[in-house]
């Protein structure tokens, strides 16, 4: 029995052939970022290409899924209207340790929207959406 | 007046037109302008129509003389159609702004300057036409929303159709709709980092409400707004409330430019592209709303700083020669990173210098968005801004800076963008 934060109606991540691999990754709760083969640089979202080095080469780094909150906001309009009886949640964007500065956008859950704070630490936790789809939230973690 | 030798307003590194050829703004057009869903009896694409027909009249000018057309933020408006429904006797240009969403106003006025100063053509019209209410609102997000109606979806991970597809893969489904999410996010972080405050950006709701309370054409003209108004309107996404939104409405806008030579056989006064700028900085894609990876400092910032320093040195200006601004305001917040962006101010002092009255009409130092911007004439994606700047050059705002000679209009802060100094002559 899996947990569940967020309803089916939530949008559906679409995936082309180079960022096909995170989300496969994310299926198997293994939070990963791509990893340049040639100069080790990080990049999120995925890419083609390396902006440093311009090497067509990369793989995918394994991260521990512990970070930090870099920024967050608090919504309380139900834009997508499945959501309008769980108002407010919590949009952050969290740096994640060990990659490189890479941040991801992700939602921190199991947390009253008051004590949310630049800064907190946090870890991933995983969402199965579907059989073939599993995202990253976020809850606080130990400092 | 320009000095010899000035930089065309693409940026380019050398001079490249006779004083003749200099691109001057001769007309401007817009249709009345509704909240969103308000225009039921025309086509967004009819409004465009009339925008551009009305810009031509108020140049003296017919679609007979028109060869060029320009427009940003690709959606729906598409020149080849127009080129041919207008019956314009030659198209020999037609130009589509790449820079996502509203940051690409300034830059189709670039785009039609430079055409005009190299001899591409002679006579083009910028336009663009937003119904958002005959398609869809930008609010709502950019299009991924699922629809309600159908049976039930098994959530699963779909093919990417667009490149902007798989960028908003990794926003969409954690609930980042829409840019006032995203951007209330970059709010938040430069409020940690500077102290800024929500009273910082009511400053600004406020102060352009007051100016859109002289403007006929402003959607939100009959509405005053106090700052307690301002505190007491519902939070959206903090600390964004909804008097820091932009509106969501219907209208179209256009401006036609032409070489100073021919400007001076029409009757309207000159206004001249002094410079433009467009793009963007290393490594900032499409902005904060799909791009969160960047550098602490830029992701704090409008993403104009780059743009700015090249539009300055174009023009041979600073800050301080500015009489008056009209800064794209999608959000209030972003109006302060983008005056930090363009050297009014410091970094992370945007708050403090609009809270000082700098902003207000007619006792500040920086008069802003004297139409009443985005937040309260009307949001045609920053071209109503454009406009805006031409009246004033020409003394018919309704909130007129005495003496206005130098305008500063900008595009959209948050994503790749543009500016244009647009000057008398």
């Amino acid at each position: 029995m899996t947990v569940r934060w967020f309803p089916d109606e939530m949008p559906m991540p679409a995936a082309n052939a180079e960022t096909a691999g995170w989300w496969e990754a994310a299926a198997e709760h293994r939070l990963v970022v791509q990893r340049c083969d040639d100069c080790g640089r990080t990049r999120h979202p995925p890419g083609p290409v390396c902006p440093a080095c311009r090497s067509l080469a990369a793989g995918w780094a394994e991260l521990p899924g512990t970070g930090s909150v870099f920024t967050f906001t608090v919504v309380r309009q139900a834009f997508l209207p499945a959501l309008a009886g769980q108002l407010p949640y919590v949009v952050v964007a969290v740096d994640l340790d060990e990659a490189g500065g890479a941040r991801i956008v992700s939602n921190l859950v199991d947390v009253d929207a008051s004590d949310v704070e630049i800064a907190m630490r946090v870890q991933v936790v995983w969402e199965d959406m579907g059989p073939q789809l599993a995202v990253p939230r976020f809850v606080p973690a130990a400092p | 007046m320009a000095p010899p030798g000035r930089r065309s307003p693409g940026g380019g590194g050398r001079a490249v037109s006779a004083a003749g050829r200099r691109a001057c703004v001769v007309g401007v057009g817009e249709t009345r302008y509704a909240r969103w869903g308000g225009i039921t009896d025309a086509s967004e694409y009819h409004l465009a129509v009339e925008a551009v027909l009305a810009a031509l009249g108020d140049a003296g000018l017919s679609a007979d003389d028109v060869d060029g057309l320009a427009s940003f933020a690709e959606d729906r408006n598409d020149a080849t159609f127009m080129a041919a429904d207008l019956g314009l006797p030659e198209l020999r240009y037609a130009s589509m702004s790449w820079l996502p969403g509203g940051g690409g106003a300034c830059a189709a006025v670039a785009n039609a300057a430079m055409a005009i100063e190299t001899g591409a053509a002679d006579v083009v019209v910028v336009f663009r036409s937003l119904c958002q209410g005959q398609f869809r609102r930008f609010g709502r997000g950019p299009g991924n929303l699922p629809a309600q109606e159908g049976p039930p979806r098994i959530p699963h991970v779909r093919r990417a159709h667009s490149l902007l597809e798989a960028h908003v893969a990794f926003t969409m489904p954690f609930g980042m709709f829409s840019p006032p999410i995203a951007y209330a996010m970059v709010l938040q972080r430069h409020m940690h980092r500077f102290g800024t405050t929500a009273e910082h950006m009511g400053h600004v709701a406020v102060t352009t409400r007051a100016h859109a309370a002289r403007n006929p054409r402003a959607v939100m003209g009959g509405r005053p707004m106090t700052m307690d108004d301002y505190f007491a309107s519902r939070m959206v996404s903090e600390p964004f409330r909804l008097f820091d939104c932009c509106l969501e409405n219907d209208g179209a806008c256009a401006v036609v430019l032409t070489t100073a030579e021919r400007a001076a056989d029409l009757d309207t006064p000159d206004v001249e592209v002094l410079a433009g700028a467009q793009g963007t900085l290393q490594g900032f894609g499409h902005g904060q709303y799909s791009n969160v990876s960047m550098a602490d400092d830029d992701y704090t910032s409008a993403g104009a700083r780059t743009v700015a320093a090249r539009l300055w040195a174009a023009a041979g200006l600073v800050p301080g020669d500015v009489d008056v601004a009209e800064i794209y305001d999608h959000f209030s917040g972003l109006v302060l990173l983008s005056l930090e962006d363009f050297g009014f101010c410091g970094r992370g002092e945007g708050g403090p210098f609009a809270a000082s009255g700098a902003l207000s009409w007619p006792d500040g130092a920086l008069p802003t968005n004297t139409h009443g911007g985005s937040l309260s004439e009307a949001y045609i994606h920053g071209l109503n801004h454009v406009v805006e700047g031409v009246r004033q050059l020409r003394g018919t705002s309704t909130c007129q800076v005495a003496g206005a000679e130098t305008c500063l209009v900008t595009s959209a802060a948050g994503v790749p963008t543009s500016a244009l100094v647009l000057g008398r002559r």
